[in-house]
């Protein structure tokens, strides 16, 4: 029988980066190469420039996922990323200074066609220089 | 109605105007640059094969940003509350794509106007290689 998929991990803050202040240039260089066409994301005077709702992917904290997931779990280094969810809060605009939270928020394992899977989503809370939110960040990703 | 600029102007059913495009390997290495993904299967062909891919991907955030996109250049005034995606299968530079959508539910509350939105990414193939959905705010008329 497999041994009991350890879920130990769950809860544990992994990553807390402050970023430098949000240029206008990154927004607009960000928008561009999302191929963007709303002005409000490139063209706008950088008091009305916005950043476009993804834009918070681009804040890598300094660890992308916990340091002992893998042995915690007993898994190989083959993952992929399964999907992400986003839930916008208040627009980023030039100036913020972002702070990005990590944790581990569910350890699961599905047994498909071909075998069985581990599912580990990993949750980044990204909050602005006056507390609120700008986005909840759920990225799955499947390691086996 | 194509570009809906009031909560009363959306239909369940209506249809987002879908987007077709190729994208080069330089426009997916610049997102990758962009977005702070610096991982060699990002940039090329030859860095990708390392990784033991069969060459160059283009990072699932970019699907995300497609999809807003779709949202924005469908409703400029609508703003984009939520948005999810499921990366089911690879997606490759110098592959025609195309990204569209449907609405598939409106609701109230004392939040505000809401639309849901069903969202796909499909090859040419017909492939649907990435899947999302996305709850958009769209105020009423005034």
């Amino acid at each position: 029988m497999a041994p009991k998929l350890d879920k130990s991990l769950i809860g544990s803050e992994f990553d807390h980066t402050e970023f430098p202040p949000v240029t206008a240039e990154h927004i607009r260089e960000y928008a561009a190469a999302a191929l963007e066409t709303n002005p409000r994301h490139l063209t706008a005077n950088d008091a009305e420039l916005v950043a476009p709702p993804t834009y918070v992917v681009s804040l890598r904290g300094r660890h992308f996922m916990p340091a002992n997931l893998q042995t915690v779990l007993n898994i190989g280094r083959r993952g992929f990323d399964a999907g992400k969810d986003i839930e916008c809060g208040v627009p980023v605009r030039v100036g913020d200074a972002l702070t990005a939270t990590s944790t581990v928020h569910d350890i699961y394992e599905k047994t498909g066609r071909s075998g069985s899977m581990v599912f580990v989503v990993l949750r980044t809370k990204i909050t602005n220089q006056r507390g609120e939110s700008v986005a909840v960040i759920d990225q799955k990703m499947m390691l086996r | 109605m194509t570009n809906p600029t009031a909560f009363e102007d959306v239909d369940v059913g209506d249809e987002l105007p879908p987007i077709h495009l190729t994208l080069t390997p330089e426009q997916v290495k610049r997102y990758a640059e962009a977005a702070n993904m610096p991982g060699g299967r990002f940039m090329s062909d030859e860095l990708a094969k390392a990784e033991g891919l069969p060459g160059q991907i283009v990072p699932g955030n970019f699907s995300l940003a497609l999809f807003s996109r779709l949202i924005t250049d469908w409703s400029p005034r609508a703003k984009v509350m939520r948005l999810s995606a499921t990366f089911r299968g690879l997606v490759h530079p110098e592959q025609p794509l195309t990204a569209s959508g449907v609405v598939t539910e409106k609701h109230s509350s004392d939040q505000g106007e809401f639309i849901e939105c069903d969202l796909v990414i499909e090859s040419d193939a017909g492939d649907r290689l990435v899947t999302g959905t996305a709850t958009v705010r769209l105020p009423p008329q005034e």
